[in-house]
């Protein structure tokens, strides 16, 4: 068994397909390929953040909250998503799919690693990051596939506008990185 | 006489082993190597990447799972 | 470079000796199983949600074998001068937007409702202040919303706490929502470039602009690789 997947490492399409990193235009060919899929099956181009906020009002009404009344959540839709729970919520099965999915890659490429956290700093960086992207792409209407990738990709302006004032973010975030981070 | 520098870049995310590998060669003197010891799949790419543009001779080795090494030559 | 080889094979004789490579394909088709065991599950459940969740899948897997980063599409060219996932980026952005204006344009020519429309957001202030935001974060952070999810993957304890907060900051934005909207957003506007210049027009424009950033991109790279080499 053992020298089976031993053997199966030495393979040339093991290595093409599961081993080598593929070049970055392989990944924005194939990238397409499932965006365009999504889009003719489930009716919406792709998105991500806007999972986060439905997960974060799952975690607050754990903790006796209620969003009800809040403007974001008032809508029928949002109120009937929201009491389905979240095993019946679709793109939150496609968030936990994108986690799978990258680790099954390393995986089969037998380069997954538990990385610890280094140091405080980077806890900093985390925490601080993690909550101007959700911030931002809450009032930016998603992060950079919804509000980027697809917007671009659905020939809107804003597309376009998120890019460039991103790119802005992108430079200050640069220097916070360079200054306070490292 | 030329020499080894050993860069530990282990757990650090997307872009700090670039950095961190740019400003190290910049100290170096011509012939000298550098060690970057990677742990993140994306610095794999693109640190090995970023130093074959500056024309220097690069290597990685895949030292554990998940655990590379990029040995990078300063060779101008 | 003979120098170069020597040192490594001594440092790799020496390292050898106490590291042993573990195979972890045995690990992958465990996961594999669990994987296709969660699919038929979903699938019991609804079509959808394993639709969903295979398309989940496809997207992480390419991701990660690509190490396919938007962040650093947007942080590289800055950072390190580098432009490689930028151009990467802006084919994919390219390839995609041919892809959604033929379906879009399906719906329209048959007569229905163009699906996909509320991707067409309002431009407000609350759009360049919002991207600012995200822009900041994603670099400090080491990852925007999907590569955050695509490191967990790989096992990124960093990428977990940043994730948590991800959530707890779009609850925050969710929270805030309404003043956004009622100060911003209602004064916004939409623009969905077929309304104004036609469908192929639109498609056209978005091209060229893709286009124009790409040179842009290249020939900026190329710039910064001179200063370098001599």
């Amino acid at each position: 068994m053992k020298a089976f997947f031993e053997k199966i490492k030495e393979n040339e399409f093991y290595k093409l397909w599961f081993k080598d990193a593929l070049p970055y235009v392989t990944g924005a060919v194939l990238l397409s390929v499932f965006q365009i899929v999504t889009f003719a099956t489930t009716g919406n181009p792709w998105g991500v953040s806007g999972v986060f906020a439905e997960w974060g009002a799952w975690i607050f009404e754990l903790f006796g909250g209620s969003v009800d009344k809040w403007y974001y959540f008032s809508s029928p839709g949002a109120q009937a998503t929201l009491n389905a729970g979240i095993l019946n919520h679709a793109p939150t099965w496609r968030n936990l799919g994108i986690i799978a999915g990258a680790l099954f890659a390393a995986m089969m490429a037998s380069g997954f690693k538990i990385k610890k956290i280094k140091s405080y700093k980077q806890v900093v960086a985390a925490v601080l990051g993690g909550l101007l992207m959700g911030y931002g792409a809450r009032i930016a209407f998603g992060c950079n596939i919804g509000a980027l990738y697809s917007g671009i990709a659905s020939l809107s302006l804003s597309g376009w506008v998120f890019a460039a004032f991103m790119f802005v973010g992108a430079i200050i975030g640069s220097k916070l990185l360079v200054k306070y981070f490292m | 006489m030329s020499k080894e520098v050993v860069l530990d870049c282990l757990g650090e995310a997307c872009p700090i082993p670039l950095v961190k590998s740019e400003k190290a060669i910049e100290k170096m003197a011509v012939g000298d190597v550098l060690v970057v010891q990677v742990d993140h799949s994306c610095a794999m790419k693109n640190v090995p990447e970023w130093a074959r543009k500056q024309g220097y001779e690069v290597e990685v080795e895949e030292v554990d799972d998940g655990e590379w090494e990029i040995i990078i030559e300063k060779t101008k | 470079m003979t120098e170069g080889v020597e040192r490594k094979s001594s440092r790799a004789s020496a390292g050898g000796a106490k590291r042993k490579k573990k195979n972890q394909l045995p690990i992958a088709v465990v996961i594999f199983v669990v994987i296709a065991g969660i699919g038929v599950w979903l699938g019991f459940r609804g079509e959808n949600l394993l639709l969903y969740w295979l398309l989940g899948l496809a997207f992480g897997f390419v991701l990660q074998r690509s190490r396919f980063c938007f962040t650093a599409s947007m942080r590289d060219p800055y950072l390190t001068k580098s432009t490689s996932i930028t151009r990467a980026v802006l084919i994919a952005f390219a390839l995609t937007s041919i892809g959604f204006t033929a379906i879009k344009y399906g719906y329209f020519a048959n007569g229905l409702a163009i699906p996909g429309q509320s991707f067409v957001a309002t431009i407000s202030i609350a759009t360049a202040v919002g991207a600012i935001m995200f822009g900041i974060g994603m670099v400090i952070a080491g990852g925007c919303a999907s590569g955050t999810l695509m490191r967990v993957g790989e096992g990124f304890w960093m990428q977990v706490i940043s994730l948590f907060f991800f959530i707890v900051g779009s609850l925050w934005g969710a929270h805030d929502f309404g003043w956004w909207k009622r100060t911003f957003m209602l004064k916004g506007f939409e623009v969905f470039l077929p309304d104004y210049l036609g469908w192929l027009g639109g498609l056209g424009a978005n091209l060229l602009i893709i286009a124009v950033i790409y040179v842009i991109a290249h020939k900026w790279e190329k710039k910064h690789s001179n200063e370098l080499s001599h």
